[in-house]
């Protein structure tokens, strides 16, 4: 049997099939792009799921064009984290337009969570603006970071406000890898204050696409003073939760 | 078999044509129309003084659009909306009203009332907001003579402290009713949906005991009738959620329909548009009902209120009657006060009755709808059974 987890970002689609033993068989991404189904169509091409479970925001669109069911980015996320991290207890989600933290009871159940929305603040879309603002690829931009001597205080979070700040820092002649590595860290105080009210203690494993930035990777261990985790491809721990879940349907 | 209504009109749907039509119908017949935006206006004494009370337009994002050439855009929708609507006169419940009674209770509805006065009689009553001190009950008790005067010169009339007493003690009466309705939401699986307890709410918030005590005789019956068929809403499976938090009406009700949509059941709104003006008892035949009518009145638990534990007495009495499985706590946009108390209800919620809990702070907007469908259905998986 395969059973797909397909999980409908707002910058990418992750498709993960499983096994009954919860094996990975397949493992694909793409960029959402502008009619998700079409793409969604051409990832699933040829995987031929048993039985799928959508997550993400596209979720319930894909209810309509597949037979699946869905389950919330929250739930996907906190069983994709359980299985690869059992001990740890709350998971960070930063994604391309919404951030979240969820503490696990120790049964890898959901106790809490909180969702960031509503605006591109403090997530990847956020750094992915400031990367090309600053002339860095996103693929480096944490490693570029991570090289400046000191960070610049940047204040604004809000994508629009950030801009504008940048530019008056780079009109000042300040060094752009401390403008990056002061972006980066404005997102990690957030994050670390998210996850603080959701989870105060405990390994937490850190999730989504941003979780591929070493800049943020390190903030993240520093500022927590806790064990964070980072698997292998952060980016598919929600579409590897769903295909999980999926697997374990009655 | 589907439940039957418990209205026959022609309203079904739409409680705030309901109760127009209602308060039309009064002032034919010669009863003046006083204008209300908040369960602290003390409605015994206004109906006491044979005036009907009208709860003004404060629900729709669509005259938000015009409050905000005057207001900052970063206030509360309530404001903004209730502003909207008297700027665009909109709103036919404030066309009616000769007079309106406002009440302190944030800094954005006062200064908002500031400029509302420009275009209508209004009387601003200081509520005081330490409401477990001696003095505030001193206090609001003179507020609400201030008021009785206020409305025996605008509509030169005088009232007896007999006919207080015994507004009051038919309010009592329609209070009970209206708990005992509230009762068929509380079994498993209610009787009631969300809708029918906001349709009834919103008729018998400004109507007598008389007016509404056929009305739920009929309504009553038609719910025992339910009973015994086995009609009711939703399944026993189905996670049953208690809605806290700010007033709830018009554009807002989205919070109750994203929750049904999402699987879950309404079982108790917990807000003034909700059970909260029907709870609680006003002391009849007391020496002096206007303090009596104070003490009701401070009991509302407001997160105006500081402190405010009565919020927490009031949820843990809620939770033990309704049984939700989960809490959902609405506040609105820049509401500062619900939005920060909002820490300790969901503090209380989990510690002490185990229940997870859910902030949602929101707009009148619909943008915002996908977000909200997410966090509330990963809250009922947290609790899908």
């Amino acid at each position: 049997m395969r059973f797909a987890g397909i999980d409908i970002g707002s910058r990418a689609i992750k498709l993960v099939v499983v096994d009954s033993a919860g094996k990975i068989l397949l493992k694909r991404i793409a960029d959402t792009g502008f009619d998700p189904m079409e793409e969604v169509k051409k990832i699933m091409n040829d995987a031929r799921p048993d039985h799928t479970i959508a997550t993400g925001y596209g979720r319930n669109l894909f209810e309509l064009v597949f037979e699946a069911q869905t389950v919330t980015e929250i739930k996907a996320h906190a069983r994709g984290a359980l299985v690869l991290f059992p001990q740890a207890l709350a998971v960070l989600d930063i994604g391309g337009q919404d951030s979240k933290a969820i503490s696990l009871f120790e049964s890898g159940k959901v106790k809490k969570f909180e969702m960031n929305d509503r605006c591109a603040a403090g997530t990847g879309k956020f750094l992915e603006i400031m990367a090309k603002n600053l002339g860095f690829a996103i693929e480096t931009f944490g490693d570029q970071a991570l090289g400046a001597k000191k960070d610049v205080n940047i204040s604004s979070m809000c994508t629009v406000f950030a801009e504008s700040e940048v530019t008056s820092l780079i009109a000042k002649g300040q060094d752009r890898r401390e403008i990056a590595l002061g972006l980066h860290s404005s997102v990690a105080r957030r994050a670390v204050s998210m996850i603080n009210r959701v989870a105060p203690e405990g390994e937490v494993v850190f999730t989504g696409g941003v979780a591929r930035n070493s800049c943020m990777q390190s903030l993240l261990a520093k500022k927590l003073n806790r064990v964070v985790h980072v698997p292998e491809e952060p980016q598919f721990v929600g579409a590897f939760g769903a295909a999980l879940l999926s697997s374990e349907m009655p | 078999m589907d439940p039957q209504p418990l209205f026959d009109d022609q309203y079904a749907g739409v409680p705030a044509k309901r109760v127009l039509h209602y308060i039309e119908s009064k002032r034919e017949k010669g009863y003046p129309v006083v204008g209300i935006y908040c369960g602290y206006a003390p409605i015994e004494l206004i109906q006491a003084m044979g005036l009907i009370p009208a709860v003004l337009c404060a629900f729709s994002k669509a005259p938000i659009a015009s409050a905000e050439t005057v207001l900052p855009a970063n206030l509360c929708p309530l404001i903004k909306s209730s502003y909207g609507f008297i700027l665009e006169g909109t709103c036919p419940f404030f066309a009616m009203s000769e007079a309106v009674i406002a009440e302190t209770t944030c800094d954005g509805k006062k200064k908002m009332f500031e400029l509302a006065a420009e275009i209508k009689p209004m009387h601003v009553m200081d509520l005081p907001q330490l409401a477990d001190e001696p003095e505030a009950l001193e206090n609001w008790t003179v507020m609400i003579r201030k008021l009785q005067c206020f409305l025996e010169k605008t509509f030169d009339r005088k009232i007896s402290d007999e006919a207080l007493q015994i507004s009051i003690s038919n309010a009592n009466k329609k209070n009970r009713a209206m708990r005992k309705f509230f009762e068929y939401a509380a079994m498993h699986p209610p009787l009631i949906s969300w809708q029918e307890m906001y349709d009834i709410g919103f008729l018998a918030l400004p109507a007598t005991a008389e007016e509404m005590e056929p009305i739920l005789e009929t309504v009553m019956a038609k719910l025992e009738q339910r009973a015994e068929n086995g009609i009711h809403f939703g399944t026993a499976k189905m996670p049953r959620v208690l809605v806290s938090g700010c007033p709830v009406g018009g554009d807002a009700l989205k919070i109750f329909r994203i929750i049904e949509e999402a699987g879950g059941l309404v079982v108790v709104p917990d807000a003034c548009t909700g059970i909260k003006g029907f709870v609680g008892e006003i002391e009849e035949n007391s020496d002096d009902p206007v303090k009596a009518l104070a003490k009701r009145y401070l009991e509302v638990p407001c997160a105006c209120m500081t402190p405010n534990n009565r919020r927490l007495t009031a949820l843990s009495d809620l939770i033990e009657q309704f049984k939700p499985d989960a809490v959902v706590d609405f506040v609105l946009t820049a509401c500062h006060s619900y939005n920060v108390e909002s820490y300790k209800v969901g503090r209380h919620v989990t510690n002490t009755h185990g229940l997870p809990y859910l902030k949602i702070e929101s707009d009148y907007s619909d943008n915002d709808e996908g977000q909200i469908r997410t966090k509330v259905e990963a809250l009922l998986e947290m609790v899908s059974r």
